[in-house]
């Protein structure tokens, strides 16, 4: 087991001090916190340095893969006949998850910052960012905070005299989940409809229009200038090993205070709950289970809670994932196979349709879920539920099929009992009804 | 032994080789391993979105798409281990939970890919217990009939109309589940080719709204034969039940139609049932009444009697083949004696000679290789559905660069289009237009010069001496490249220019013989055939008496005083010769109906009764013949470049527009015009166009 980590930063540490929306969050607020300062500074440094400094800061990506933000940088192929693209992705739909929400509510300068630095570092001209359908006045606010930033000189041409050219344009989607998978985010961009692309070709040789194209979640672009500002040490005490760096958690459902907070990596799951958002419903004791990191990641039992650390490998290590960090808490009181099914159901409306297996199969998987969660059913259905999320998984172009299966999965490994005892319940009660009638 | 671009792989343990790049299923297919698929197609891009195609790579983490991933050395592929299966069984398995199973009512049946592979992949019976997809149909038209609820969203037709036909109207709406495929705002497809996508479709939700419920695929004979709706002579099968035509399909030609065919030749058959010709028939008090073949030949004999050879006159119309054409030719040749013979209706004064001024030669697949087209009087949407689709491959693909003078309807890819008079290819030809910069930049430049509003002009031969001078000045014959072609809309012209069915000797032409009319100086008219709508039907009237030798009961016939009925292109075996040039043999697939001829035995039986009997008596002898007077005719299927001779009369050009060579495109030739489907087909055409010009002009 994984030693213990402190569970608060210090206000200076933060990168999103205004996440809680007390502040300024206009170019105001942000430059009397310390932002745009530094800078011209990084703008002047080589991209190859900049890159270094995040593979040695081994910052992970915050949408969810986890992927080395260095790494994935460094597989740009420099701007050539073609117009490198730095894409952000602002379609935050992972159900549990807000924490772009908040940033660009609060505090969008930051990714405006990032966006810059991104777009030095990737050699684009141009970036956009897409935003969730829903989220309209967050893009209002980003929107401001990129006129006020070009009214400052940060974007534009030229910024501040070290040549560099960046602008920025708000996009805003149409409320599809699938469109915050990159390959569908920029069919939904080129106006086209949002299904994922075959990869390869990967983003970063045929992106958008074609072009080579990163894409990376607000929160990821957002932290590389304080890496780069503070230093890579300073980053890297945060966290364990290959999980460095604050992180915001959006902790949700069955707590006494349902909270964003920025935290260090590798913060433990039960300091989380406990101590930023005000303890489980009826104690700790009444904890039912986890889902760590947005629906798609799989359930932690209350056991498994007791020690487990929030980061990339540790939950790894349990059979779940950090993904987006999204904590759903729930306790005795809530109907586990209930919640799985309306999971379910969620992803049943949000496949793009493309691929067979997901378009048909998901469907399936929550009506059979729908009823069997109820008790409507039979034994062998629940076998042949798990067959058929074999069926999908692992057979579709993204992982979106995946993401939806893995849950089910997880329900049936750890709740067949409470699936049997309904379905027990459910047929005692129905003969009940044919002795009466 | 490798070659540079030849990878070794195996395929369930069979070492093939194959070209690099080929995706899997390509290299599988080649080597006679099938792998089940739906959305793959080899003339479309691949969407790798139903998952039937999924084998295992040895190294690969998760089964793998076969249509998209590229063979690669040393690949291990398996296309029957456990988890390709388990993979194709699961997806056929997801495929059928929403599909209807309504197979023993659907018009795919029996023909259906997803039957198929059903049969081949998937498991005798389904889990699936919930309650099954419901979707509305749409209203595409009189063409195609929809039932939606039978889609498995393969994407064929969406991926058809955007990219072959170029009408992006076709789409899914829809997440999931939901996800309906359909024109967006409910309409007809404004395509020539729309019925391609019922061939693509790998279910009935697709299907041939004339052929409805019309025949089981099982009780259909076919036979393999050539289009003649217009001048490409695309491959078909010609399906047929009981002497009556079903269905007609296109299939796989790579030199010219690929596996398109358009519209008109696809579902104008029902015009080959309605409103025929059955007996011949003899104009009494002034009605037409039925009557037998030798009343019919001794009211002809009486007629040819009282007619001078000088005031005997024939015209020759569309659809009809080399045989009929030689023996009409003949017939009026040898056995009347005149040489008032025309077979070019339009008027045009091209004669024979150098083949080069009247035929595609180039031929139809040289249309990928070029790198520029210069279209002159040309509207190939229209007048060769499918040609134009292989233009914009190449426009899409290569990005070729496409020229016109002249009036052409929305090409469906961008065209560069020069004021439309003829005097502009003076100015090419002088270096002194815009275009001839481009013609000169060009590696591989092409002439198409639509036959239609070109050999019908008065200054044709003017014209074409420019033309000819382009061609040599730009490169356009070279001796690696020939790119001078001539595009014909009819199915008959090149062969009647081939076999001379025009005045050899001083007779009347076209515009002769419609003078003597209106003078009122023939004594007997022998119209064969239906000319398409270049002369009114009005001004053929006037000879004292009138022989029509054709098809269906049309005006044609009305104004003759004896009516002889012959076959059409699925009843009779003939040569074929298409605007390339090429000679292609239809094959008889029915009987004409009744007591209805084929061509060359009533001009043959005719000649007899008239005492100077054609000397033939066989279809070979005929052939013989024929290929005696035209040696061209003897390669079949070949394509012949022709010499590249001068042609054409030096002078200057009219400053005239070039026409728009199709007014009315499903009413183009006698069967198209008793076709009931393309009636509609036209009216629909017409009202759009109408709603557009009300659009424009509000």
């Amino acid at each position: 087991m994984a030693t213990k980590q402190p569970h608060t930063l210090k206000p200076e540490d933060k990168i999103f001090p205004n996440l809680d929306g007390s502040g300024d969050w206009t170019i105001k607020g942000y430059q009397k916190r310390g932002g745009y300062k530094g800078l011209e500074k990084i703008l002047k440094m080589k991209p190859a340095e900049i890159i270094d400094q995040l593979k040695a800061s081994a910052l992970r990506g915050r949408g969810g893969a986890g992927f080395p933000t260095g790494m994935k940088w460094s597989f740009m192929p420099p701007a050539g006949d073609k117009p490198n693209y730095l894409v952000v992705n602002a379609d935050e739909s992972e159900p549990g998850t807000c924490k772009d929400r908040d940033i660009l509510l609060y505090d969008p300068h930051t990714l405006v910052e990032g966006i810059i630095v991104g777009c030095h570092t990737l050699g684009a001209k141009a970036s956009y960012v897409y935003v969730r359908g829903e989220y309209v006045d967050e893009a209002d606010h980003l929107q401001q905070a990129i006129d006020e930033a070009y009214k400052a000189g940060f974007l534009g041409k030229n910024i501040m005299g070290t040549k560099v050219d960046v602008d920025i344009h708000v996009h805003m989607g149409a409320g599809a989940y699938i469109c915050g998978e990159e390959t569908a985010l920029l069919e939904s961009l080129e106006g086209k409809k949002g299904q994922p692309r075959m990869r390869p070709p990967f983003p970063a040789g045929f992106g958008l229009y074609g072009c080579p194209t990163t894409i990376n979640n607000v929160e990821t672009v957002a932290q590389v200038p304080p890496i780069l500002k503070k230093g890579v040490e300073w980053w890297t005490q945060f966290g364990r090993p290959n999980n460095h760096g604050t992180k915001i958690f959006s902790v949700s459902g069955a707590v006494n205070k349902p909270i964003n907070i920025e935290a260090p990596m590798s913060i433990s799951l039960k300091d989380l709950i406990e101590k930023h958002a005000g303890g489980v419903i009826g104690g700790w004791d009444n904890l039912l289970g986890v889902i760590p990191g947005g629906s798609s990641t799989p359930l932690l039992s209350a056991e498994q809670c007791e020690n487990v650390l929030m980061d990339f490998d540790a939950l790894r290590e349990e059979g779940t994932g950090l993904g987006t960090a999204a904590v759903i808490v729930m306790n005795k009181d809530t109907d586990i196979l209930r919640v799985m099914s309306r999971i379910s159901r969620f992803y049943k409306h949000e496949s793009c349709g493309q691929c067979t297996p997901c378009r048909e199969g998901v469907g399936w998987v929550w009506r059979l879920m729908d009823r069997l969660s109820q008790g409507d059913g039979t034994k062998e259905e629940l076998d042949q539920l798990f067959d058929v999320t074999k069926k999908i998984e692992g057979h579709t172009i993204c992982a979106f099929a995946d993401g939806a299966m893995w849950p089910v999965q997880g329900v049936l490994r750890h709740y067949r009992p409470l699936f049997e005892q309904r379905i027990k319940e459910h047929a005692a009660k129905k003969d009940i009804k044919v002795k009466s009638a | 032994m490798t070659e540079n671009n030849q990878v070794t792989l195996t395929i369930n343990g069979k070492e093939v080789q194959a070209e690099k790049g080929t995706p899997i299923i390509e290299a599988a297919r080649q080597n006679g391993i099938e792998i089940p698929h739906f959305c793959y197609h080899k003339r479309l891009s691949v969407p790798a979105n139903c998952r039937m195609c999924l084998v295992e790579i040895k190294g690969a983490p998760k089964p793998t798409p076969s249509c998209y991933t590229p063979v690669m050395q040393d690949m291990e592929v398996h296309t029957d281990s456990p988890v390709a299966k388990k993979a194709q069984k699961g997806v056929m398995e997801l495929l059928l939970i929403n599909h209807p199973l309504d197979c023993p009512i659907c018009d795919q049946g029996g023909m259906c890919d997803l039957q198929d592979m059903a049969v081949g992949y998937g498991s005798d019976r389904s889990h699936y217990q919930e309650e099954k997809r419901a979707v509305e149909d749409k209203n595409l038209g009189p063409l195609i009939r929809t039932v939606m609820t039978r889609c498995i969203h393969c994407t064929r037709c969406i991926r058809f109309a955007t990219e072959v036909a170029g009408v992006p109207e076709m789409g899914a709406t829809g997440r999931g589940e939901n996800m309906k495929v359909g024109t967006y705002v409910e309409k007809a497809l404004e395509s020539e080719l729309s019925g391609n996508m019922i061939d693509l479709c790998p279910v009935g939700a697709l299907c041939s709204k004339p052929y409805s419920f019309t025949a089981r695929p099982w009780e259909l004979e076919h036979t393999d034969s050539i289009d003649t709706m217009d001048g490409l002579g695309s491959a078909v099968r010609v399906y047929h039940r009981g002497g009556k035509v079903m269905r007609i399909d296109p299939i796989e030609n790579n030199e010219i139609n690929e596996e398109w065919l358009s519209d008109a030749g696809r579902f104008s058959y029902d015009g080959l049932g309605r409103n025929r010709l059955t007996t011949p028939m003899l104009r009494k008090n002034g009605k037409l009444s039925e009557c037998g073949w030798p009343q019919a030949f001794e009211a002809i004999k009486e007629a040819v009697a009282k007619a001078k050879p000088a005031t005997t006159m024939g015209l020759a119309g569309e659809q009809l083949s080399a045989e009929d054409l030689f023996s009409f030719n003949a017939f009026m040749k040898q056995t009347l004696k005149t040489d008032n013979v025309d077979a070019r209706h339009d008027g045009s004064t091209v004669t024979a000679g150098p083949r080069a001024k009247y035929v595609f030669g180039g031929g139809v697949q040289s249309v990928d290789k070029a790198d520029l087209v210069l279209l002159v009087g040309s509207d190939p949407r229209l007048e060769a559905p499918v040609l134009n689709a292989r233009i914009r491959k190449n426009v899409m693909n290569n990005g070729l660069k496409v020229l016109s003078v002249g009036a052409h309807s929305d090409l469906t890819y961008p065209v560069e289009t020069a004021e439309n008079t003829a005097q502009v290819i003076e100015q090419i030809a002088a270096g002194e237009h815009k275009f001839s910069k481009l013609l000169e930049k060009a590696e591989r430049p092409m002439i198409i010069v639509g036959a239609k509003a070109t050999l019908a002009r008065k200054d044709a031969p003017q014209l074409f001496h420019k033309l000819h001078h382009i061609a040599d000045a730009y490169g356009v014959v070279t001796k690696a490249w020939y790119g001078f072609n001539v595009l014909n809309v009819s199915s008959t012209r090149v062969a009647a220019l081939d076999l001379e069915v025009y005045p050899e000797q001083k007779g009347k032409d076209t515009d002769g013989i419609l003078t003597a009319l209106k003078g009122g100086k023939v004594d007997l008219l022998v119209l064969y055939g239906e000319g398409n709508t270049h002369i009114p039907v009005a001004d053929l009237e006037g000879a004292k008496t009138t022989i029509f030798i054709g098809t269906h009961k049309s005006a044609y016939a009305h104004l003759a005083d004896i009516v002889l009925p012959s076959a059409t292109y699925t009843e009779k075996s003939a040569l074929w010769v298409n605007t390339e040039g090429r000679v292609q043999e239809g094959k008889k697939a029915v009987n004409p109906p009744m007591q209805a001829k084929e061509d060359w035995k009533i001009f043959r039986a005719l000649s007899g009764e008239l005492g100077k009997a054609l000397p033939f008596d066989s279809q070979q002898q005929l052939r013989a013949l024929m290929i005696k007077k035209a040696p061209v005719l003897e390669q079949v299927g070949e394509l012949v470049t022709p010499t590249w001779e001068k042609f054409g009369v030096a002078g200057k050009v009219k400053n005239e527009a070039f026409e728009l060579p199709i007014q009315q495109f499903y009413k183009t030739n006698a069967i198209m015009r008793a076709s009931q489907v393309m009636d509609e087909s036209q009216e629909l055409a017409e009202a759009r166009k109408a709603a557009q010009q009300t659009k424009k002009a509000s």
